[in-house]
């Protein structure tokens, strides 16, 4: 007896400031969130890489330079948000949605679980998937890239059986308590499913071999068909965590500014007309004038103040708190995990490459125009200090022959891919760099001998490592690899100082 | 369940009070003891031998006492053999005493409030007197001890009032949790937590506000109690000394009795003023200006200052004379036959921090009473009662001493307010990145705490049979410490989320009860005796804290969350539970010769059944071989110890299975915290031996006590130990660490000069400790508390062959040769990407603490030397100096140079590599200071010397009052060091940190200002 009532008395070690298990939605707002927001953090690195912008200070940045910073987990926030804030999660999700016959549930599932190996696998192409979530083990061999991409499209190809039953417990109001994306509407998430889908199959580009142009634009088809069904996240921004990571509050991108090479895009200087969205996207500088800086160039160069870019929020220091921003950089703006106007791009590069310029042509224009209205309604999202783009505005500027051509033979690939870049400037940054990457960042289009990406230029002063060579994927991330699985790493030879120059498989035919 | 434990106890004490023989008449015996010069001895304990009812002979060496005809009154007291009288028909007993060369027979308090001669003690264990605590005026006692007792370690983290205090008694051996011993107050435990800001809201997962226990800094517990109120204070070294307190003791116990009243007490008055003032300033350079804004203010690498700059001493301005006041009034008292005694105290702090606004406020009040209710029961109850309010500045580098260092020395600090009366701005940094003035650091951003705490103890001892007694004592501890840290709209820290408010409300109580049946030494055969005790404890530990966060103020200067239009309430409830049983029994042999044996079962409510049941013995020996040989014992008295003794620790708690934890992102909903499971979790074990021998010559005025041990800890848990994010979790608890402490404890104690007139008395503690990691689980390459990088790439990285007080970094790579790898762009040394070992560690080679005392007639001078050899200080704050072009080792920036080193070009590990020849200007390559490595600023072999305290006291004549007395106290008056820093007693975190923690790491730290005290005492 005496045993038994100290059974009961010691028995108080079940934790009471959590939860052992939930009910299944319950697990989704924090992946969702994740699934959004994650890119932006990694963005920061990226946007220096793609040039998106450039981080100005008393020396040339790391990332600047195409290298990275040693012995930090700048650059390894997805690689922590796929293993740790979806992992355990999603298994537990997955699996509890699977004995419920929440087909819905579980098909959102598995659209997350590809998500991550798809970002994963393009910023650090080999990464841990067969062996991943498992607390017990405490070393885990990294899987190639190819396998990676054949499991996206396995996992998709499930979520697409899903999301397509009606029968078990499928029901909107369950998943939308954990789904406030598309507010529990499977059929988006099927749309959704596909897109993505689209976006794996169009990365094989460089290998020949497995590259369907018409099965990505098949794929395309039968996702979004308007801006309606972009996939965004509204921002409560009740607190720290659920607000915009680029807004002024969160502080993340205020010592940014803008490229030249963006401002090129966008100011006449490669297109020769003035895109109606530079005002509404770029930042000016206290002269009114819109100037990007050259990552080359240490600091602000030779600008005076007034001749700065100033930051994205449109101001040349953060602003007080409450100050109106611009574009994506407003605390609650809405941001994308993948829009119309990005497939109708991807749909417009394989209708090019398989030769049908007409089809190609019309995505383009589709993807032009949809971005146009994108950036208009973001600017509504949190009281902007930007004006809208005029329906005068946007026609004049889809009129101009240099942005779209007349004659679907005139197309190029310049245009389509620097289009594309806009569209997914300060938000898409896994999928622009896997463009820029697929184009090696200075590829030429051989029918027109002009580099793809107009302009751009490979850092003068590389990072050190680098051995001349510019940046092709991210290292795994330092505190979860560099130590604690370091033999893993040695077998991929992520060990050598140089690892971060090795091309992806998916871009480099050369190898098996 | 609680109350049904006590009554079930009480119960059982009643049934056995039921079978206890019929009483003999009592009757009050009185006496006078006196020495061998007729002269009265106070303080001699009278018990009645075999029983555990005993008094104190007064000032006046008399004494009371309830006995019966035929019982044995046993006399005993320091520096004289013991002396036993039966009780006859006579009511006057008078003792005369005869003064041996032996502290043998001194009676000291014992694991679990037993008490003890120490000739039967077989473990390394040392008392400190409460009035030698006192006298040294620290307001947080157990910064008094460092340098009183062997083997113990005392790192106070700052200088500013109410700082934490971390102590350690032989090192370091847990890689993760507490090292810190268990406190013990009147035989139950006492907290002694530092709170940890993993509570705060700004600290939930995921906050970008977190203070990691780098920016705050809260006061240890134990800095509740008076000193005024300790009588005295027994340092119980290894797990041999205190297992039987169980798995809170692994790292030894510090065990307070506190005052009682006496015979002849009366009312007792004490004061002391102080003053105190910084010691020591950072030297910044003044020739080089301001050349651009770096990241966080100017960086000073541009043209030289015009002839005529005017400077402003910000640093010498800003630091105030502090004035402490203290007060203890004491009234205590026993009635003759001290059947009743009482003391009742209070005790009044005021203590202010040579940093603005910083400031500690102290009321003690206690009461003490004893009672013998009846001839078989005495019945004991202490209550202490305590309000403490503590305001720190901001620390590290939130703190002030970073921005007053960086400020433009061009520009008056003093002015930090804008005309508007919103923060003065110097540079077109943003608000959260241009350093916050110091000024307004101090004015505007606070961390106060009050601190509500009430200890009760009820003992009642019950000997109603003459083989032995059963004692029983319940106790709870429990406090309310609301802290409130804000860090304001306009100030750096605060700017980004337009000003940070947390408040925190801790509730902590702890309720212990434990019971003791002991039986009296009974003679067998032959001079061959045996004792001992069986024993229970209840332990329930609880804290709940609520916090709440508020962010973006409406009115910047309103400190009130209602003021915040972004608010994150968060609760933390930690509970722990803990049974045990526990037994000892020892063999006496003809009084020189004592084997003791323990054993202790705990069960714990952290650690997953069945594992949580666990045994461990301990066994311990005592050889008087001085009694032994009485040939020997002529020129010398002699004790040899010997002691072995395993203990078991538990997790802490809920560390087996992860919990979900409520995201604070977009819709929150669950997901899991970074903490993996691991079910198999086990206790740990130390084992543990000692060998010590006890000394004294030359009728006691030369005494040595030495002791060697060594402790290995196996299946040691390590908290948060990192895997890869694979395991889909980023740390874990695991069982798996083995580290092993061994260590020579040398106390020497000489007495020069002794006189009726002159005396003067040496205590020296000598310590030399190694703690070494042996292995680490699953075979990782690297463990380390994340709260410890607080600076650069260094960290208390543990790595199996390395001391558990090591730091690893991304140091300079080097060739084969341990040459300096060079850059062959850049031609400054390359660093490692990962973190490594370079064989630095913070442990000291060895200290000592020696205490000399002088007396003179009615005056007396006592002091107290601290010694330290070796042992490594990161100073991060000359690090951060340097990058900014500010310390006195940048002048030299123009002075071409070359690296010597040699270039990376492939060759490097060959017999022939190139040997640098790259010519470096650092005032054009200022990545030369603002890329440089930790490496060098981790100085190598600290050593010091450090005047602790130092006390001149004159007796008054007792005319008018008693015991008067005034006197003079400074504290850290001198410290002479090789540290070029401020003072290498430092601590990047706070004494909340586990393992080897943040000691070590000098980073914007405040050291202990230089005080200067006087007072007086007087009794009536």
């Amino acid at each position: 007896m005496v045993f038994s009532a100290c059974s009961d008395y010691l028995d108080v070690n079940t934790n009471p400031n959590g939860p052992q298990s939930v009910s299944a939605n319950l697990y989704l707002p924090p992946m969702l969130h994740w699934m959004v927001t994650s890119p932006q953090y990694d963005g920061r690195f990226v946007g220096r890489y793609t040039q998106q912008w450039t981080l100005p200070g008393t020396s040339l940045s790391t990332w600047d330079r195409m290298g990275y910073d040693p012995g930090s987990d700048n650059g390894g926030q997805q690689w922590r948000d796929v293993y740790w804030s979806f992992g355990q999660n999603l298994v537990d999700m997955n699996t509890k949605a699977q004995a419920q016959q929440r087909w819905d549930l579980l098909g959102v599932g598995q659209v997350l679980k590809a998500w991550g190996w798809q970002v994963l696998t393009d910023l650090h192409g080999e990464i841990i998937i067969k062996e991943a979530t498992d607390p017990t083990r405490t070393a885990f061999d990294y899987d190639p890239q190819k396998f990676a991409y054949e499991e996206v499209q396995r996992l998709l190809n499930q979520a697409i059986v899903n999301l397509g039953r009606t029968d078990g417990l499928v029901d909107q109001t369950y998943l939308a308590r954990g789904d406030h994306i598309y507010n529990g509407d499977r059929s988006k998430w099927l749309k959704y499913a596909y897109g993505l889908l689209a976006i794996n199959m169009s990365h094989y580009t460089d290998r020949p071999s497995l590259y369907n142009p018409d099965s990505v634009i098949k794929l395309v088809d039968k996702s979004f068909t308007s801006n309606a069904d972009d996939a965004l996240l509204a921002y409560p921004a009740t607190n720290n965590d659920d607000m915009n990571f680029w807004g002024p509050t969160r502080d993340n991108i205020t010592n940014y500014r803008q490229t030249q090479f963006v401002v090129n895009l966008m100011n006449g200087t490669d297109f020769g007309v003035v895109d109606p969205r530079m005002s509404r996207m770029l930042a000016p500088a206290p002269d009114s004038q819109y100037r990007g800086l050259d990552p080359n160039v240490v600091g602000f160069g030779a600008l005076t103040a007034s001749q700065r870019p100033n930051n994205f929020y449109g101001y040349p220091t953060l602003p007080p708190s409450g100050a109106p921003s611009r574009y994506l950089f407003a605390n609650k703006t809405k941001m994308p995990a993948m829009t119309y106007a990005e497939l109708q791009f991807i749909k417009a590069e394989a209708a090019f490459r398989k030769g049908d310029k007409v089809t190609a042509l019309a995505a383009y224009r589709n993807g032009v125009s949809a971005h146009i209205d994108f950036v208009n309604a973001r600017n509504l999202d949190d009281n902007q200090a930007v004006t809208q783009i005029s329906a005068a505005e946007k026609a004049a500027f889809l009129a101009s022959p240099q942005i779209i051509p007349t004659d679907p033979n005139l197309l190029t690939l310049t245009q389509i891919m620097s289009q594309k870049y806009i569209a997914l400037w300060a938000w898409g940054h896994n999928e622009l760099w896997m463009d820029m990457r697929r184009f090696h960042y200075t590829d030429v289009d051989p029918a027109t001998a002009n580099q793809v990406y107009p302009g751009f230029r490979i850092p003068t002063a590389l990072y050190p490592d680098n051995g001349g060579l510019p940046v092709y994927r991210i290292r795994p991330r330092y505190n979860s690899e560099y130590v604690w699985n370091f033999a893993a790493l040695q077998a991929i030879g992520a060990d050598k100082a140089n690892y971060h120059t090795k091309p992806l498989w998916i871009i480099d035919p050369s190898q098996p | 369940m609680m109350k049904n434990r006590v009554l079930m106890v009480l119960l059982g004490v009643s049934l056995f009070a039921a079978t206890g023989r019929a009483q003999q008449p009592q009757k009050t015996v009185t006496g006078r003891v006196t020495g061998d010069d007729g002269t009265p001895v106070p303080y001699v304990t009278v018990i009645v031998k075999g029983t555990n009812v005993g008094t104190q002979t007064n000032t006046e060496g008399r004494y009371y006492l309830r006995a019966q005809e035929g019982q044995v009154l046993q006399f005993r007291t320091i520096g004289f053999a013991q002396e036993e009288r039966p009780v006859t028909t006579a009511d006057v007993v008078n003792v005369q005493l005869r003064r041996v060369a032996t502290k043998l027979d001194e009676v000291v308090v014992t694991a679990l409030g037993q008490t003890e001669a120490v000739r039967a003690i077989g473990t390394a264990q040392q008392t400190v007197r409460g009035t030698d605590i006192a006298q040294a005026q620290r307001v947080n006692f157990v910064n008094a001890l460092q340098g009183r007792v062997a083997g113990v370690q005392v790192n106070s983290t700052s200088g500013v009032p109410g700082a934490s205090t971390s102590i350690t008694i032989r090192g370091t051996s847990s890689i993760s949790s507490s090292n810190q011993p268990l406190f013990i107050i009147d035989g139950l435990p006492m907290d002694n937590k530092t709170l940890n800001t993993s509570v705060l809201a700004s600290d939930a997962p995921g906050s970008g506000s977190a203070f990691n226990n780098r920016g705050v800094d809260f006061t240890n517990r134990a800095a509740d109690i008076n000193p005024d109120d300790i009588e005295s204070l027994t340092v119980l070294k290894g797990p041999e000394a205190s297992a039987l307190y169980g798995i809170d003791a692994a790292n030894g116990a510090i065990v307070i009795t506190t005052k009682r009243g006496r015979v002849g007490g009366g009312l007792e008055y004490n004061n002391a003023f102080s003053v105190a003032t910084p010691r020591g300033k950072p030297e910044l350079q003044r020739v080089y200006g301001p050349s651009a804004v770096g990241s966080t203010t100017y960086l000073y690498f541009g043209a030289p200052y015009p002839a005529g700059t005017r400077f402003y001493d910000n640093i010498d301005g800003f630091f105030r004379t502090a004035f402490t006041q203290k007060h203890n009034l004491a009234f205590s008292g026993a009635a003759t036959d001290n059947r009743i005694n009482y003391r009742i105290s209070s005790g009044l702090t005021r203590e202010e921090g040579v940093i603005p606004n910083s400031q500690l406020n102290r009321i003690n009040l206690t009461g003490a009473s004893g009672v013998q209710v009846v001839n078989w029961l005495r019945a004991d109850l202490t209550m202490n009662y305590s309000y403490t309010t503590n305001s720190q500045a901001l620390k590290g580098f939130n703190g002030p001493l970073i921005g007053l260092m960086v400020w433009p020395q061009t520009d008056n600090a003093r002015d930090y307010l804008s005309p508007a009366g919103t923060r003065r701005r110097i540079t077109n940094l943003s608000t959260a990145s241009e350093v916050d003035n110091p000024y307004f650091s101090v004015n505007k951003n606070h961390n106060d705490t009050k601190n509500n705490r009430l200890i009760a103890n009820l003992g009642l001892l019950f000997n109603p049979v003459s083989w032995g007694n059963l004692k029983t004592n319940i106790g709870v501890d429990t406090y309310t410490n609301e802290t409130e840290v804000l860090r304001h709209p306009e100030s750096a820290l605060g700017a980004t989320y337009n000003g940070v408010l947390d408040r925190a409300d801790d509730i902590t109580r702890s309720i212990n009860a434990q019971t003791v049946l002991n039986f009296n030494d009974h003679p067998l055969f032959g001079g061959l005796s045996i004792g001992g005790f069986l024993g229970n404890g209840i332990s329930d530990y609880k804290s709940s804290v609520d916090a709440m966060k508020g962010q973006d103020f409406l009115d910047p200067n309103f400190v009130s969350v209602n003021n915040t239009t972004l608010r994150l309430p968060r609760t933390t409830l930690s509970q722990r539970r803990l049974l045990s049983a526990f037994g000892s029994a020892t063999a006496n042999y003809n009084s020189y010769l004592y084997v003791t044996v323990t054993g202790r079962n705990d069960w714990t409510s952290t650690i997953p059944r069945p594992r949580n049941s666990f045994f461990y013995p301990s066994v311990s020996s005592s050889f008087v071989f001085s009694d032994a040989f009485p040939t020997v014992g002529r020129f010398m008295t002699g004790k040899l110890r010997a002691a072995y003794a395993e203990v078991g620790k538990d997790a802490r708690p809920y560390a087996d299975r992860p919990a979900l934890e409520f995201k604070t992102t977009s819709y929150g909903g669950f997901g899991y915290g970074f903490t993996g499971p691991n079910p198999d979790l086990k206790p740990e074990f130390a084992r543990s031996y000692e060998f010590g021998t006890e000394l004294s010559f030359l009728h006691d005025r030369l005494g040595v006590d030495a002791t060697v041990y060594h402790k290995q800890t196996s299946d040691q848990i390590v908290n948060d130990i990192r895997g890869s994010y694979g395991t889909g979790f980023v740390l874990f608890n695991l069982n798996g660490a083995r580290t092993r402490n061994t260590g020579l404890e040398l106390m020497l104690r000489g007495t020069p000069i002794t006189g009726p007139v002159f005396s003067w008395d040496v205590v020296a503690n000598f310590d030399r400790s190694r703690g070494k990691v042996l292995s680490l689980p699953r075979h990782l390459p690297e463990s380390y508390v994340s709260d410890t990088w607080l600076f650069g790439n260094v960290r208390n990285g543990n790595m199996p062959g390395l001391s558990t007080e090591s730091l690893t970094g991304m140091f300079y790579l080097r060739n084969n040769q341990g040459r300096l790898l060079i850059d062959p762009t850049t031609g400054l040394p390359l660093r490692s990407s990962t973190f490594i070992n370079r064989g630095y560690d913070r442990h000291p080679d060895f200290t000592l603490g020696l205490t000399n005392t002088f007396r003179y007639s009615k005056l007396s001078l006592n002091v107290l030397l601290d010694f330290r050899k070796g042992g490594d200080v990161f100073n991060a704050t000359d690090q951060y100096l340097t990058a900014r072009g500010l310390t006195m080792r940048t002048l030299d920036r123009n002075t071409p140079r070359v690296i010597p080193g040699v270039i990376r070009d492939g060759n490097e590990n060959t017999d022939h590599p190139t040997v640098n020849n790259i010519v470096v200007v650092p005032s054009q390559q200022t990545n030369y200071y603002t890329a440089i490595s930790e490496e060098l600023f981790i100085e190598k072999d600290i050593n010091w010397v450090r005047l602790k305290d130092v006390t001149l006291s004159y007796t008054l004549p007792d005319r008018y009052v008693k015991n008067a007395s005034v006197f003079v106290t400074g504290t850290d008056l001198f410290l002479i060091t090789n540290y070029t820093g401020l003072d290498p007693i430092v601590n990047g975190n706070s004494a909340a940190v586990g393992g080897s923690g943040g000691a070590g790491i000098d980073f914007g730290n405040f050291p202990t200002p230089r005080t200067f005290a006087f007072g007086l005492r007087f009794g009536l």
